[in-house]
C-alpha cells in the first residue's frame, strides 16, 4: 500500500493518469484517487492542508499494515536547473526549525537534497536548499503512521534564481512531473518492495483469528497467544496453529498451556530456514 | 559505502570530520544540530535501516569513559569501555546493539581526543593500578578503522600508558594497521567466534572463520597479544559437535601459549534489548526457542545454560590453562 500526497491538481493530474487512478470520493475539500494498492490524495499549497490530507488518508487506512507515504510536488532551488528532481534528505520547517531526515535506503540514481518548507512562495532563495510549503506538515503526520524509511518526499525544481516561481504555469507543472515519471516509478517500485518485506515480517499468523474465535482470550492472553504463534510460525510453519485434542479445551488458559507446551517440547535450530530471515 | 554522511555543525570543521568525508566525495553532506535529532526518533525500523546505514559524525560530550557491565572483565579489578562508535558494521543477528538503538546508522564520535583525557583522568583515580579500557562494546573495534583510524589514534596513545590495558574486540580482518605498528604489552585483540554453521545463519557480512583464523594468525606472528570470545555461545541441537571442531580448528592452528585469555558465555539479553529484537526479527528461528527470564535477563532455560557452559569449559581446557579462562555468565 501506497499513499501520494500532491498539493495541485495540475501537479497530480500525471500521476492520476499514468497510475490509473480514478477518483472514488470527495472527503471535504479533498479529492482523493485509487487504483490497487495505491491512494492519491490532492491537498491544497501549504503545509496545515498537506497534514490534514496525510492526516485523511492515513485514517481511511483500517488495515493493521503499514503504508508506505510519498510527497511529489514541485520545488524551487537556488541553483539547481528546472527539471531537476531529488529527494530529501532532510526536511525542515522555517517557521518552527524542526527538522526530519528521511532515511535513504534507497539504490537510485535521483540527488538527494535538503528541503525548506516554506509558509509563503519563496522568490530570494537566500540558501542553497530546495523550497516548498507542504513537505513538513507532511511529513510530520505521515511519520505518526509509519516508519521514517517508507515516508520520502519527491520534488521537480520549478524555479530558482534565474526564473522565477511567478513564470509557472499548471501545464508547466504537469510537463515538470511527467517528464520525472520513470523516477517517480522506481521510487514507487522500491518503496512498495520494502513496505511490503516489512509487512510480510509483522504479518500475524493466519490461525490466530480461528483460535480467538473459539475460546474468550483476555488482553493479556491474547498478547501470550501472538507470541506463541509468531513462534509457531517460525517452528512449524507447515503446519496449522491448532493441536489434535485443542477443541475440548474449556479455557484460553488451557488452550495457551496446551501450545506453549507443543512449542517448548521443540529444540529450533538457528540453521532453521525462513525465507524472510535471510533479508 | 555511504551516500549519505550526517555532519554535527560542532564538528563539521574537526579534521577527523574533514578527512573522514573526503574519503566519500560521492555523499551527500547533511548538517545537524545534535546527531540525536537522526538517531533517536522513535518511529524508525533497525532492520530496514541496516539494509542501507548512513554515517552520523558527532562530538561525544559527557559520559564518555563507562564503568564496564558486571562479568565483562578479563580478571582485573578497574574495568571501563569507552565508544568512539555505535552500531556496527556486520549484521549479527544475536547482537544486543539491534534492541538497544531504534537507528542502524553509525554514529561516530570524532572528538578521540576527549576520550584520550576522561582515560586519563579515571587513571589518576587508579592509584597506580591497572585498569582494562573495552573499546569493542557499541560497536566492533577494527572493522571501520579505514574509516575512523580509531586504532591508528589510540594505540599510541596507549603505548604511552602501560598501566591502561586495552582490549579491541572485533570480527573483522582490518589488521593493517596493527601489523605497521610494534605490539603492545597492554593490549589485546580479541577475536569473536562462533561455530561455522551458526555463522553461516546469523553473523551477515561478517568474514568468515577461516579468514579470522588467518588474521590471528598474521598478528600472532607479529607478536600482538591474542584473545578468544566464544561469547555469546549459541544453541543448536548438535552444538556439542559445532564447537568441538570449531575449538579444534582453532587451539590446533593458534599458538595456546601466546594466547592472553579465552571468554565464554551463553547467548543473554536484557529483556527489553530482546523484546525489541523479536519485534524486528519475529521469523528469525534464534528467538522462536525456549527462554527464560532470571531478573531482566533473558536466556536459556538454566539446565541448558549450565550444561553448555560445562561441555565449552570442559573442551576448551583440553587446549589451554585454566587462568587464561574468564567465563562470562549471568552468575559471575
Amino acid at each position: 500500500m501506497i499513499n501520494l500526497v500532491v498539493a495541485l491538481p495540475a501537479e497530480a493530474r500525471p500521476l492520476i493518469e499514468f497510475y490509473r487512478l480514478t477518483e472514488k470520493t470527495t472527503i471535504g475539500s479533498f479529492r482523493v484517487y485509487r487504483h490497487q494498492d495505491m491512494s492519491l490524495v490532492i491537498s491544497g499549497p501549504g503545509k496545515i492542508a498537506a497534514a490534514a490530507a496525510t492526516a485523511l488518508l492515513a485514517g481511511n487506512n483500517t488495515s493493521a499494515k503499514q503504508a508506505a507515504w510519498l510527497n511529489v510536488g514541485v520545488a524551487g532551488h537556488a541553483t539547481y536547473a528546472i527539471g531537476k528532481s531529488l529527494l530529501a534528505h532532510r526536511i525542515t520547517d522555517q517557521a518552527t526549525g524542526q527538522s526530519w531526515y528521511p532515511p535513504q535506503l534507497f539504490d537510485l540514481t535521483t540527488t538527494t537534497a535538503c528541503l525548506l518548507t516554506v509558509d509563503a512562495p519563496e522568490n530570494s532563495y537566500h540558501q542553497e536548499v530546495a523550497y516548498d510549503m507542504e513537505a513538513s506538515g507532511f511529513y510530520a503526520v505521515a511519520g505518526r503512521f509509519s516508519s521514517h524509511e517508507l515516508v520520502q518526499c519527491f520534488k521537480v525544481v520549478s524555479d530558482n534564481r534565474e526564473q522565477s516561481a511567478a513564470t509557472l504555469t499548471a501545464a508547466s507543472c504537469s510537463r515538470l512531473v511527467t517528464e520525472k515519471l520513470d523516477e517517480i516509478e522506481q521510487l514507487v517500485g522500491a518503496l512498495l518492495a520494502m513496505v511490503q518485506d516489512y509487512n510480510s515480517w509483522h504479518a500475524p499468523h493466519a490461525g490466530l483469528e480461528q483460535l480467538a474465535s473459539h475460546w474468550h482470550f483476555t488482553v493479556s492472553q491474547q498478547h501470550q497467544l501472538a507470541e506463541l504463534a509468531r513462534r509457531w510460525k517460525v517452528l512449524m510453519p507447515q503446519q496449522p496453529l491448532w493441536l489434535e485434542g485443542l477443541e475440548k479445551k474449556r479455557n484460553a488458559s488451557a488452550v495457551l498451556h496446551c501450545l506453549r507446551q507443543q512449542l517448548d517440547s521443540l529444540t529450533p535450530a538457528v540453521t532453521q530456514e525462513t525465507p524472510a530471515s535471510r533479508v | 559505502m555511504f551516500s549519505i554522511i550526517y555532519v554535527e555543525q560542532q564538528v563539521a570543521e574537526h579534521p577527523r570530520t574533514q578527512a573522514i568525508c573526503a574519503r566519500f566525495p560521492k555523499a551527500a553532506r547533511v548538517s545537524c544540530d545534535r546527531y540525536g535529532e537522526i538517531f533517536n526518533p522513535n518511529a524508525q525500523d533497525f532492520r530496514l535501516q541496516k539494509r542501507r546505514p548512513s554515517l552520523i559524525l558527532a562530538h561525544k560530550h559527557h559520559r564518555r569513559v563507562l564503568e564496564a557491565p558486571h562479568g565483562y572483565g578479563l580478571g582485573g579489578h578497574r574495568n571501563y569501555y569507552f565508544s568512539h562508535l555505535l552500531n556496527c558494521l556486520y549484521d549479527c543477528r544475536y547482537c544486543f546493539l539491534q534492541g538497544m538503538y531504534r537507528s542502524a546508522h553509525y554514529v561516530l564520535y570524532v572528538n578521540y581526543e576527549d576520550f584520550g583525557t576522561d582515560i586519563d583522568t579515571t587513571l589518576a583515580t587508579a592509584d597506580n593500578k591497572p585498569c582494562w579500557f573495552f573499546s569493542g562494546y557499541d560497536c566492533d573495534s577494527l572493522a571501520m578503522e579505514p574509516v575512523s583510524a580509531f586504532v591508528q589514534y589510540f594505540l599510541p596513545f596507549f603505548s604511552r600508558r602501560p598501566l591502561a590495558h586495552i582490549e579491541l574486540r572485533t570480527k573483522s580482518t582490518q589488521i593493517r594497521t596493527l601489523l605497521k605498528q610494534t605490539p603492545l604489552d597492554n593490549a589485546v585483540i580479541a577475536f569473536s567466534f562462533t561455530p561455522e554453521e551458526v555463522y553461516r545463519a546469523l553473523e551477515h557480512k561478517v568474514p568468515t572463520v577461516e579468514r579470522r583464523l588467518q588474521a590471528m594468525l598474521q598478528l600472532q606472528q607479529a607478536g600482538w597479544q591474542l584473545g578468544l570470545r566464544f561469547d555469546p555461545l549459541i544453541y543448536q541441537p548438535d552444538y556439542q559437535v559445532q564447537y568441538r571442531t570449531l575449538f579444534r580448528k582453532l587451539f590446533s592452528q593458534l599458538n595456546s601459549q601466546q594466547l592472553h585469555s579465552v571468554s565464554l558465555g551463553t547467548f543473554r539479553l536484557p529483556r527489553g534489548f530482546f523484546r525489541n529484537i523479536v519485534q524486528l526479527y519475529p521469523d528469525e528461528p534464534l528467538f522462536a526457542g525456549t527462554f527464560s527470564d532470571t531478573q531482566g535477563m533473558i536466556s536459556y532455560p538454566q539446565p541448558l545454560e549450565q550444561e553448555m557452559t560445562e561441555f565449552c569449559t570442559r573442551e576448551i581446557l583440553q587446549h589451554i590453562p585454566e587462568s587464561l579462562l574468564y567465563p562470562c555468565t549471568l552468575a559471575s
